[in-house]
């Protein structure tokens, strides 16, 4: 689920290489991380056996930059590719923005493919979610295989549901930008019409918390400064034929939310007609500090957990006269009452 | 006992204003000083940060809100195959640093790193009182609802600044 964060004003996205084993996908991610400029890459991070099969996840973060002053950054992760893994893929599906579905276009592996498909569409219905409600794109990958088939017979055998689908040897790196730029514009328009757009004041009677965004304001860190727009030239070789939306005419598709996205912008501002005064209150100065504690000594940490409190000599002078009383009111009890 | 459950909450869309997340801060400031834990992360179960304070100059905050969801939602497998709904607090012991996880409103979870400055015993005694109070602070928001007027970012300007940045990444 995407997460909007205006006061970082950060987006956060989530998109899964999705596909059968040994269809490509770890290559995917090793292709763009080998390949993005290296201020907008993160670590590569591999959860694997040590015949380098996916176990869990790989994941990368990848940053955008910025786009109209918000930090864009997606989390990219693939999942086990093998059947046997298939409650780990629905573990990291969870909270999925937009999918790359890696197919192998060997005939060999037509079955696979299709066994694949279906458990995605699987998992997504057991997050309440359809093909139809996540932007996927299909990416017929090992294109330079002997046995490929025609992206025709793989259109009519894999994509009833007419997805945007692109040509890629991932290997060599073809196609494989072209696979995460057309996602990701297809997931920011998704953004920008429900992520974004469910921060606006809802009409009376809308469900409290209905939209798709996660919004957080004032965290503590600092906005990263824009990157340049040049163009890099590390435009990924050769764009094979395809059908979907260039980035650019994705972006031109979203209509006009001029004044939509945003809502949020104005968190600073927030009405107080909701009342905050049971929250603990800190300053903004204090809460954005972020600086490390200094941590006490364990004896005023033990002193803490007992709820007792340290005191002084003049505390032990008064603690010893009271007790000494009360043992002179007990011996006279014994004594004299008796 | 609070109309909105924890079912509700983990169904439904978050949304932090600034009151929030000064909410959050100081729950987990709180934390931090009665557990002397070196930084604590709330980090949403999708594996987004939320926020994070303390010492976090030389944590991959991005790296390690993806491993913490997926080492959650790993180990909730494996509790469902013990008859458990959650194992909802995790303890990770390192030789020098160590990590322990609560679940915060089946939504979010808490995560402190901690090293031998104090005790695991403490950390989990303080993270479960904060989880407490993170937990109300959710069902808190997710009874307060919208707020009415709200200010606006340019989404034209998004729409357009789109190609320009995936250009500027992936190459035109």
């Amino acid at each position: 689920m995407v997460q909007i964060n205006f006061a970082q004003k950060e987006i956060q996205c989530k998109i899964v290489y999705y596909g059968p084993g040994m269809s490509g996908k770890t290559t995917n991610l090793e292709v763009v991380h080998g390949k993005v400029p290296e201020q907008a890459r993160g670590e590569l991070t591999s959860i694997a056996t040590t015949g380098e099969r996916t176990l869990y996840f790989d994941y990368m973060p990848l940053d955008l930059g910025q786009i109209a002053g918000i930090k864009t950054k997606f989390q990219l992760y693939t999942v086990p590719g093998q059947v046997y893994y298939k409650s780990t893929r629905r573990l990291v599906l969870q909270g999925v923005d937009g999918v790359v579905f890696v197919a192998d276009s060997s005939a060999a592996k037509l079955a696979e493919n299709k066994e694949s498909l279906a458990d995605l569409e699987e998992n997504l219905k057991e997050m309440g979610k359809s093909l139809k409600d996540v932007p996927v794109v299909i990416q017929y990958n090992k294109r330079d295989m002997p046995d490929a088939m025609s992206v025709a017979d793989l259109q009519r055998e894999l994509n009833p549901h007419g997805l945007p689908h692109i040509e890629a040897i991932a290997k060599t790196g073809e196609g494989v930008f072209p696979t995460l730029k057309d996602l990701s514009a297809r997931v920011l328009e998704a953004v920008n019409k429900g992520g974004l757009g469910s921060t606006r004041a809802k009409p009376a009677g809308a469900k409290p918390g209905e939209g798709a965004a996660t919004v957080v304001a004032k965290a503590p860190t600092s906005v990263a400064a824009p990157r340049p727009s040049a163009a890099p030239s590390h435009a990924a070789s050769g764009a094979p034929s395809r059908t979907p939306m260039p980035a650019a005419a994705a972006a031109r598709a979203v209509p006009s939310f001029a004044g939509s996205i945003g809502a949020a912008t104005a968190v600073a501002e927030r009405p107080s007609a909701r009342p905050t005064t049971s929250q603990p209150q800190v300053s903004p100065a204090a809460a954005s500090h972020g600086e490390a504690y200094a941590p006490k000594s364990l004896q005023d940490r033990v002193v803490a957990v007992s709820g007792m409190s340290r005191s002084g000599p003049s505390g032990k002078l008064i603690l010893l006269l009271v007790l000494g009383a009360a043992a002179a009111a007990a011996a006279y009890f014994v004594l004299v009452v008796r | 006992m609070s109309s909105v459950s924890d079912s509700k909450i983990r169904a439904s869309v978050l949304v932090f204003y600034e009151e929030d997340i000064l909410a959050i801060s100081s729950v987990l400031d709180a934390f931090l000083k009665k557990s002397a834990a070196r930084c604590a992360l709330l980090v949403d179960k999708d594996g987004h940060m939320i926020a994070a304070r303390g010492a976090t100059d030389k944590v991959d905050l991005d790296t390690i809100s993806a491993l913490i969801a997926g080492s959650f939602a790993a180990t909730r497998a494996l509790a469902h195959q013990f008859g458990e709904d959650d194992f909802t607090a995790l303890f990770h012991q390192g030789k020098s640093g160590n990590l322990q996880l609560s679940l915060v409103s089946d939504r979010a979870l808490l995560t402190a790193l901690f090293d031998d400055a104090t005790t695991v015993g403490m950390v989990r005694l303080y993270a479960t009182e904060a989880a407490k109070r993170l937990t109300a602070l959710f069902r808190r928001k997710q009874e307060g609802g919208t707020p009415v007027n709200a200010a606006t970012v340019d989404g034209k300007a998004f729409e357009e600044g789109t190609s320009g940045a995936l250009d500027s990444v992936f190459g035109s």
